[in-house]
């Protein structure tokens, strides 16, 4: 499985054209540092696991290699579980690296008095930015074990409204949306989980399960796919 | 031993959208053999071999590989597969390909560089350009290096898809030994290509598929060779003669082209009779050859 970890930091940190979005996206956060905001945590970063985890399966099937990997002693769990580790890695250091330079920055610029630039905080935020990311990724990963390209961020986006249409009228349909919701996609406040305030409350508890429930069902979906490569 | 039986696989569901790529295959590939998958575009090759690699299930019938199915590890252990296109990172310089997949293959890591190296010179490839990444290779050295990747950690079973194409007839060469090698070496090998003058060299049998169908196995090499046809060229003034003395030594025509004789050769003790006959009797000899002549069969199973 590091096999598949090592590939994927090299696939995205390898890639000029990733490098360069990644970049642009830390510098873009860095500035709003700098210049005073941030105070409602990181913004712009959160884009970054849509574009490290985009098409993490889909792209090695149409190119071939996962056909490839698998002709190896690999389990296909064992491929999709690097490949996940490997968005979680790659986002991971993304999140130090515009961290570090925000802090730098802001101590450049505006000295140790910014509290929500100090490293403790920039932790936090991290940390928050890291856990969201992590099930955005375990989405678009499910969803990338059957949809070809990038259609996996599509997915993501139909889940997201499906979930949140406008209340039913009818009081069971808008309880069932309503629990559908909370379980899918659970909204839990990382920034005061990770303070220890509620860390094993009812809404981390969802987060875990439904977290469960996507990779267990891209690893259902994975394990049964066909894997057809060229033409006859 | 790879064995085939009955197997059907069909894309899409429905109506006029359903396509029967395989219908009711049978065969098998005994240990050590070679066995070259023949057929038009779309007849199911591709299907087959996917199959045989365990990334298709079959909707009938079964695969196995030396008992097991094709997507048990420790068959895969034993696998290389070179795809008809090397599609991958295109970003990873060659050493690194090479070095993941020899990893994967369950190399040591300590040995991985030698590995590499021992692997790029087996096919031709100059260590400058392993340090290249796959996006600056030619047509010709991705199938070198995709070949090198297939021949990692010399593997028992070998599955090839056209595996000299787009190569120079340097590269078609270079395939060709790295094929005969791995026979040599006792290696089962399932080889889909259109060059069919290289799969006679190379394979001691051939399959003939269409649409989906397996229509024609013939023998190519050993004492149960089915199709190999001798072929003599003499000069056109002595056709006549040389055809008489051919019939004496009981070696039957079998379709004469312009200019020269053919006739079934049972095994290379023919083709020698035939020539010591003429030449006993003062025909020159100008090209003698023994072929199977898939081209002819393949055009014969064609519509």
């Amino acid at each position: 499985m590091i096999e598949m970890v090592r590939r994927y930091l090299r696939q995205k940190y390898g890639s000029v054209g990733f490098s360069l979005a990644l970049g642009i996206l830390a510098i873009i956060e860095t500035f709003t540092f700098a210049n005073g905001g941030g105070r409602g945590g990181f913004v712009v970063v959160h884009w970054g696991i849509f574009l490290l985890a985009a098409g993490s399966v889909s792209r090695d099937v149409s190119s071939g290699a996962l056909q490839m990997i698998l002709s190896r002693p690999i389990r296909r769990t064992e491929y999709l579980f690097g490949r996940y580790l490997g968005i979680l890695a790659s986002y991971g250091l993304f999140l130090m690296a515009t961290s570090a330079a925000i802090f730098l920055v802001v101590r450049l610029t505006s000295g140790p008095a910014r509290e929500e630039a100090s490293l403790a905080s920039l932790a936090l935020l991290a940390g928050d930015a890291f856990l969201d990311g992590a099930f955005q990724a375990a989405i678009l990963l499910m969803f990338s074990t059957f949809l070809p390209g990038i259609a996996d961020l599509l997915g993501l986006l139909v889940l997201f409204l499906v979930l949140h249409l406008p209340p039913w009228n009818r009081t069971w349909l808008r309880n069932a949306s309503d629990a559908a919701k909370d379980n899918l996609l659970p909204q839990v406040s990382w920034n005061e989980a990770l303070r220890g305030d509620g860390i094993l409350g009812a809404a981390t508890g969802r987060w875990v399960f439904a977290l469960t429930v996507y990779l267990v069902v891209a690893a259902l979906i994975f394990s049964r796919r066909e894997l057809p490569y060229g033409q006859d | 031993m790879i064995a085939v039986a009955g197997v059907s696989k069909a894309f899409g569901r429905f109506g006029a959208r359903r396509v029967q790529a395989l219908d009711s295959v049978s065969l098998e590939v005994r240990r050590g053999e070679t066995l070259g998958l023949i057929g038009p575009n779309g007849a199911g090759k591709t299907t087959l071999l996917s199959c045989l690699l365990g990334f298709l299930k079959p909707d009938r019938g079964t695969i196995t590989v030396d008992g097991k199915t094709p997507d048990d590890l420790s068959v895969r252990a034993r696998t290389g597969y070179l795809p008809e296109r090397l599609g991958f990172d295109r970003d990873l310089p060659g050493r690194a390909f090479l070095a993941f997949h020899w990893r994967l293959a369950g190399g040591a890591r300590a040995l991985a560089h030698a590995g590499v190296e021992a692997a790029a010179d087996r096919v031709g490839l100059e260590r400058s350009a392993l340090a290249r990444p796959l996006r600056g290779y030619s047509r010709g050295m991705l199938q070198r290096i995709g070949l090198a990747q297939a021949l990692l950690r010399d593997p028992e079973f070998l599955f090839l898809d056209e595996p000299a194409s787009g190569t120079d007839p340097r590269g078609v060469a270079l395939v060709r030994e790295r094929i005969l090698e791995a026979k040599a070496r006792g290696a089962t090998i399932v080889l889909n290509s259109h060059q069919l003058a290289e799969v006679e060299k190379v394979c001691d049998r051939v399959v003939f598929i269409e649409s989906g169908r397996l229509t024609r196995s013939e023998t190519l090499r050993g004492d149960r060779a089915t199709r190999r046809r001798g072929l003599v060229r003499v000069p056109p003034a002595l056709l006549e003669n040389a055809a008489a003395i051919l019939a004496a030594e009981q070696l039957g025509p079998a379709g004469d082209p312009p200019g020269s004789l053919r006739f079934a050769v049972g095994s290379d003790d023919d083709m020698a009779r035939a020539v010591r006959a003429l030449a006993l009797a003062d025909v020159p000899v100008y090209e003698a050859r023994v072929s199977a002549e898939l081209e002819e069969l393949f055009s014969e199973s064609g519509p």
